[in-house]
């Protein structure tokens, strides 16, 4: 390992050693995987959020039989984000927006400290193509801004796996039309992640919306778990300090003071 | 059909007195992508503190029942303005582009109409 690793703190010692090595390939981890190029970030992708596919058809900027034929006629010769712009399904600037929108979300959860060990497979590429890469340096900096970003408008982790329960407002609050749209969403059952999908919005936004949500007292914080019962209790003869044995002491300084 | 960076490039270098611009996701406070700025100016750092003025004005208007969109925001310091300009057309995401401006060299009328114009390329 060199000695740039731990300068940055990395969210990923081993992303950043590729990033320095300038590698290619696939980094996967248990939630998500990043792909890099030239030790570049061009693509993520993770179970947890809806991905490019969904952000752009959401919306309705793309059709989804656009999205298909792209995916058809391009995906094997791994250049789909160009056939979307070339074919003018799409304008660039619009999949340029949606595809960092999806690697910063992707990467948040595939970096997530939970995420597992991680493996690198080596010139592995993703069929979207190239769009435009990230440093690897600012998809790690980002990540632990909007780790911080969470717990700062509202400490409550809990949020981000529990269903989503919404509660009254208070007479006179009002929420944005974003944040109606997601309470209307919320129907008891969907999780944070669910209700990305269900409304097409990357699943960071939808967690920060939750926990702002929940803040403003519009969403439910669900309860710590209870507590796990207390291991049974120590007898008192292992845990009650015994008074010193005063003669044993005496003999050990005896003893090192004879052989001074 | 501009990507990000040329519509920033096209802000810092054809908007008289620009000193940075900056793409902002204001539902996160990431800058999708910054220019210009340097030591004095910190665009992330704008960028994600900006939102917070964004949000607070679109709840402001909820409050209020105005039935309407924001188009741009002006703030105005003593050495420079600072213009926000709401992308409208995006359903998934709300985005703004954030100008600063040095104020003696600006022309905040044509500054506003020309961001107005790199929007609607970057939209199109």
């Amino acid at each position: 390992m060199t000695a740039g690793t731990a300068a940055t703190g990395a969210v990923s010692p081993l992303l950043t050693r590729l990033a320095e090595e300038r590698a290619t390939g696939a980094l996967l981890r248990d939630r998500g995987t990043l792909f890099l190029e030239d030790g570049r970030i061009v693509h993520a992708e993770s179970p947890a959020t809806p991905g490019l596919e969904i952000l752009l058809t959401a919306g309705g900027g793309l059709t989804r039989e656009r999205w298909r034929e792209a995916v058809d006629r391009a995906g094997a010769r791994r250049e789909v984000a160009r056939f979307l712009v070339d074919s003018g399904g799409l304008a660039g600037g619009e999949l340029e927006i949606c595809h960092l929108a999806a690697i910063f979300d992707a990467a948040f959860f595939a970096l997530s400290p939970g995420s597992g060990p991680s493996r690198f497979r080596r010139g592995a590429t993703h069929w979207i193509g190239s769009v435009r890469p990230v440093p690897a340096e600012a998809v790690e900096r980002e990540t632990v801004r909007r780790r911080e970003l969470l717990d700062a408008v509202w400490p409550y982790p809990l949020l981000d796996t529990a269903p989503v329960v919404p509660r009254e407002a208070a007479p006179g609050q009002t929420v944005t039309l974003r944040q109606r749209a997601l309470l209307r969403a919320a129907d008891g059952v969907r999780t944070p992640a669910a209700l990305a999908w269900a409304l097409g919005r990357p699943a960071f936004h939808t967690l920060l919306d939750v926990r702002r949500l929940a803040a403003a007292g519009l969403v439910e914080t669900p309860r710590e778990p209870a507590p796990a019962p207390a291991p049974a209790a120590l007898p008192a003869w292992m845990t009650q300090a015994q008074p010193p044995d005063v003669a044993l002491l005496r003999r050990l300084r005896d003893a090192l003071e004879a052989s001074l | 059909m501009a990507n990000v960076e040329l519509a920033l490039k096209e802000a810092t270098t054809v908007i008289e007195g620009a000193i940075g611009a900056a793409l902002v996701d204001y539902t996160s406070g990431m800058a999708l992508g910054t220019l210009g700025g340097g030591k004095d100016l910190d665009l992330t750092v704008a960028a994600a503190g900006n939102t917070d003025v964004v949000r607070a004005k679109v709840r402001t208007m909820e409050m209020l029942g105005l039935n309407d969109e924001i188009e741009d925001i002006l703030i105005t310091l003593g050495s420079q303005y600072h213009l926000i300009r709401l992308l409208r057309s995006r359903g998934s995401q709300g985005l703004f582009l954030y100008l600063a401006l040095d104020k003696q060299r600006a022309n905040l009328a044509m500054a506003r109409h020309q961001l107005k114009k790199i929007e609607a390329e970057l939209e199109v």
